[in-house]
């Protein structure tokens, strides 16, 4: 086993390298640079700045000497300057991007979890109920409605026409203090956009409860759980939803990721500053280094799900050796 | 105590009105971009320029009228008052231009040090430093040498004529954003970067971005280090989320009445997705727009949503043009005849330019200048271009092209013999007004046979270096719209509309090549965009930079506009507006003319009526 993970952990080094090669060539297509964006706004910036600026950053210089010159950098753990946002690439992302995606993802993720699981087995316990359909109904709008339309009519019901009853975005409200002021603040804030994120994933892992629950309640075992005068509430909530539940947690796994990268619209929606938007932002706006570090994040992060997951294989069935 | 009411009151859902607004006596403005950093000389966008207002003044300021008003100056140098002279020798050749500056005895930073001419000397000693990647030395490379008279005067010897010697946003020479830095927070961080800079010169980029645009005093990690000249003070930037300033009380310029009486505190809130800062504006969480956030928006629908204010509507000085590409390299937009004027003139015609601006930008005025209104220079006598598809027709005939398929779209036969048809490549940005633009653009095109091929890209890619300048080799290969500043404040600082000259006849001799048409020879620098060569324009042009007399050099702007108006090597729509969301009894946050580039000009007289404040402007 241990020469299996130093193996996959040695392949991680050419894929990673491999995976910074793709995305700089491809960051490097696209036409424009952050000289660029000085230009605009600039109406004294000459042919001769630019080129000057070009020069002083590097930008001069053809896309393979730049990713050389970055790897050589980004290595040693320097990833470059954010030129949106004047501070260190990676601190940028670390400190002011990846902590807010993980709190936005990870209660939405939550919620969805704590709502989706009961709802899901009591759905399929009274199928065919009042109960049953008024679940599915709000899980088909779950699965068809777009987030970013879902948000927008949040925003409209809750803080527009409330006339600020909720906030209609943005993380906090300048100006409080205080732990239970600033805790209650981060709440307020966070209640619309982890209504619209966890709406899909609610929906979907409700269905996929549902279903798996069905498929285990008709099993023999239960049968005759349910025959040697177990209570019912045992014969569901530890023989049936024990076995029931191991497809979701694969579902819950797989979404793990997007726990880190971030999710795109409901930050734009709801103005939250998280990895989505900062990704998508700097590729539009030519921050390259922004953009680098958080692929390179992200690339790195499903290598190591992955391969985590390879070894949660190991562990949970016996059958499967890797020596 | 506090706290606890706070909580309370966000427990009730009423935190925003408490701590917003009146009641606090407080600001809060939604912008939708935030500044890279607060380093004084290097940057780029509105909103950097916008939030440096509320924490600098320069040595002058444009007010709502349009006036230009000393900040940090004493008086605004002008020939009349002997702060400007010229120079010429004896053949009436341009010498030298001196102007002298006074600073204020009551001006001080917002750290208690007095502003003096040290720190002039210093921030100059920065923008001349070949390593620092100041914006634009398109001003300071004038400037022969500034002659310290004393602690509170100086003057400046400009080389070559600098008819901006007195502007705003870097025309002066010195820093792009508020012309002085302080030289007691900046000189420390500006020498250390310098001998770390001389003994590792391969690492000059990384030093400099790492400890000197990244510094504290930059980044406001250190809110102590970030000092201003201005109204207010810095407190806390929360980076994409909102920066924050405190009014200051030793600050020269006073509000009518007590400073008590009005905004005590500035937040600015970073939200950049435009519909949702529109919910936050509807639903009360800020009080104001800045002047880009609502941009595109129709101030009609927004005046029936917003129930809490006022919506304003500003001339934006920003013209919406077609720029055309004219080279004869390009064969797909030489094919279209596009470097005939005619052909321009056609297209002119066949836009109802008045139906377009209400369509896609409710309050924009139709344009037919490269000047906007309230500018030197600016004139009505030119041909308005009215919509007349007959006329476009007609013009088009007579280029040659005729509907021969009956396909309705026009054909012609080249002098090699093809068979071109007349589709017409437009590319533009992703705003919302912009994707309208193009399909009414298509409409009226199509009425006189032209078929448009519409394309909205990225911003960054639309404006990028190597799409836009490199319309020669057919990147782009027939119209590019975007808008550009029409002359304003600065503005003729965009010199004299910086886009539409070929060569500088203010130079002798005369350059083999153009230095303003990007072409390989000269590494496809330049913001000739469309490759128009007058000869005429470029002479008018350099005749106006050369010309100190208002009156006269208005007279030469107009000659311009004429031969631009005829020749239309760019098809101006309309003056865009800007649109202003003011909660009501928010007194003097005006723009009034586009002279005055923001409507952050006058921080210090923003005020509440609820509490005081007395309108002015």
């Amino acid at each position: 086993m241990l020469a299996y993970i130093v193996r996959r952990l040695l392949q991680v080094i050419p894929t990673l390298l491999f995976i910074s090669l793709v995305l700089y060539g491809l960051l490097a297509l696209k036409p424009g640079d952050p000289i660029d964006e000085l230009r605009r706004g600039n109406p004294g910036f000459t042919q001769a700045d630019y080129e000057r600026l070009r020069e002083f950053y590097g930008l001069d210089k053809p896309w393979y000497v730049r990713y050389w010159r970055w790897l050589g950098r980004a290595v040693q753990g320097d990833f470059g300057p954010s030129r949106q946002f004047g501070r260190p690439a990676a601190q940028y992302v670390f400190e002011n991007r990846l902590p807010n995606t993980l709190l936005l993802s990870g209660v939405a993720l939550l919620v969805a979890l704590v709502i989706s699981i009961p709802t899901g087995v009591l759905s399929a316990l009274k199928q065919h109920s009042a109960l049953d359909y008024t679940v599915t109904v709000f899980n088909f709008l779950g699965v068809s409605v777009p987030i970013f339309w879902l948000g927008i009519m949040l925003i409209y019901l809750f803080a527009v026409r409330t006339g600020g009853f909720l906030p209609a975005g943005s993380m906090m409200t300048p100006g409080i203090t205080g732990a239970w002021p600033v805790f209650v603040d981060r709440l307020r804030h966070l209640l619309l956009p982890v209504a619209a994120l966890s709406s899909l994933h609610l929906a979907q892992w409700t269905r996929f409860m549902r279903s798996s629950m069905l498929e285990v309640v008709r099993l023999d075992y239960l049968t005759t759980a349910r025959a040697k005068g177990l209570r019912e509430g045992k014969v569901v909530y530890r023989h049936a939803l024990r076995n029931a539940i191991l497809p979701l947690i694969t579902l819950v796994g797989l979404s793990i990721p997007q726990l880190f990268s971030g999710a795109v619209l409901t930050e734009t929606v709801f103005n939250w500053p998280g990895m989505g938007r900062a990704i998508f932002d700097a590729i539009l706006v030519n921050d390259f280094n922004v953009a680098m570090v958080s692929l390179m994040f992200i690339s790195l992060l499903i290598l190591a799900c992955n391969l985590l997951a390879d070894l949660a294989y190991a562990l949970a069935d016996p059958r499967i050796r890797y020596d | 105590m506090r706290n606890i009411m706070v909580l309370l009151a966000l427990l009730s859902g009423l935190a925003l009105a408490v701590l917003g607004g009146p009641t606090f006596n407080n600001l809060v403005i939604g912008a939708t971009q935030e500044p890279s950093n607060l380093f004084p000389w290097e940057g780029a966008a509105d909103t950097k320029e916008n939030v440096m207002a509320l924490f600098n003044i320069g040595l002058t300021f444009f007010d709502s009228n349009g006036h230009l008003m000393p900040g940090l100056a004493t008086e605004v140098p002008t020939p009349d008052n002997g702060r400007v002279k010229v120079i010429y020798d004896a053949n009436g050749d341009f010498v030298r231009q001196e102007v002298h500056w006074t600073l204020r005895d009551d001006a001080y930073w917002s750290d208690g040090v007095p502003i003096t001419t040290d720190d002039v000397t210093f921030t100059f000693e920065v923008q001349r430093t070949p390593e620092i990647p100041v914006t634009t030395r398109s001003f300071s490379d004038l400037i022969e040498e500034i002659r310290v008279l004393g602690l509170k005067d100086f003057v400046i010897v400009y080389k070559a004529p600098n008819l901006f010697y007195a502007n705003i946003a870097g025309a002066i020479g010195l820093a792009r954003f508020y012309d002085i830095a302080p030289a007691h927070i900046w000189g420390p961080i500006y020498r250390q970067v310098m001998i770390q800079v001389k003994a590792e010169p391969g690492k000059a980029a990384d030093i400099i971005s790492g400890q000197l645009l990244g510094a504290p005093a930059a980044t406001g990690v250190d809110p102590t280090k970030v000092i201003g000249s201005g109204a207010f003070k810095f407190v806390e930037w929360r980076i994409n989320q909102f920066i924050r300033f405190a009014r200051r009380t030793d600050f020269f310029l006073a509000p009518p009445g007590r400073a008590e009486e009005y905004v005590q505190e500035i937040i600015v809130r970073f939200i950049v997705n435009q519909p949702t800062l529109i919910s936050a504006l509807l639903a009360g969480e800020i009080d104001a727009s800045d002047d880009i956030a609502l941009a595109g928006q129709d101030p009609a629908i927004l005046r029936q949503q917003y129930r809490l204010g006022t919506v304003f509507v500003d001339p934006s000085g920003f013209i919406e043009k077609l720029n055309f590409n004219l080279f004869a390299s390009c064969k797909a937009a030489a094919d279209l005849l596009l470097g005939d004027k005619r052909t321009r003139q056609a297209i002119i015609m066949a836009i109802d330019r008045e139906d377009l601006a209400e369509t896609v930008y409710p309050g924009a005025i139709v344009s037919n200048s490269f000047v906007v209104r309230g500018d030197v220079g600016f004139t009505e006598n030119l041909n308005p271009w009215p919509y007349n598809p007959p006329g476009a027709k007609a013009l088009l005939a007579e280029l040659g092209w005729a509907d021969l398929d009956g396909d309705g779209v026009l054909e012609r036969l080249t002098e090699d013999g093809r068979a071109v048809k007349f589709e017409l490549h437009w590319v533009s940005t992703t705003a919302s007004f912009r994707v309208r633009t193009g399909e009414v653009l298509q409409e009226f095109l199509a009425d006189v046979g032209i078929r448009l091929v519409v394309e909205n890209l990225p911003g960054s890619v639309v404006f990028s270096t190597e799409y836009l300048n490199h319309g020669s080799e057919c990147t782009w290969r027939g119209i590019v719209e975007y808008a550009e500043g029409g002359g304003t404040g600065e503005a003729p600082a965009d010199p004299l509309s910086n886009e539409l000259w070929a060569f500088d006849y203010l130079k002798a001799p005369l350059s083999q090549v153009s230095e303003n048409i990007p072409l390989p020879e000269n590494g496809f620098g330049g913001t000739n965009i469309m490759g128009w060569n007058s000869p005429q324009f470029d002479q008018l042009r350099a005749d106006a930079l050369r010309e100190f007399d208002t009156e006269r050099r208005a007279a030469i702007v107009a000659e311009m506009q004429k031969v631009y108006n005829v020749e239309l090597p760019t098809v101006p729509l309309y003056e865009r507006t800007d649109c202003i969301a003011v909660r009501t009894g928010l007194v003097n946050y005006r723009r009034g003319t586009p002279v005055a580039r923001t409507q952050f000009w006058n921080p210090w007289e923003w005020g509440w009526e609820q509490n005081g404040a007395r309108s002015v402007r």
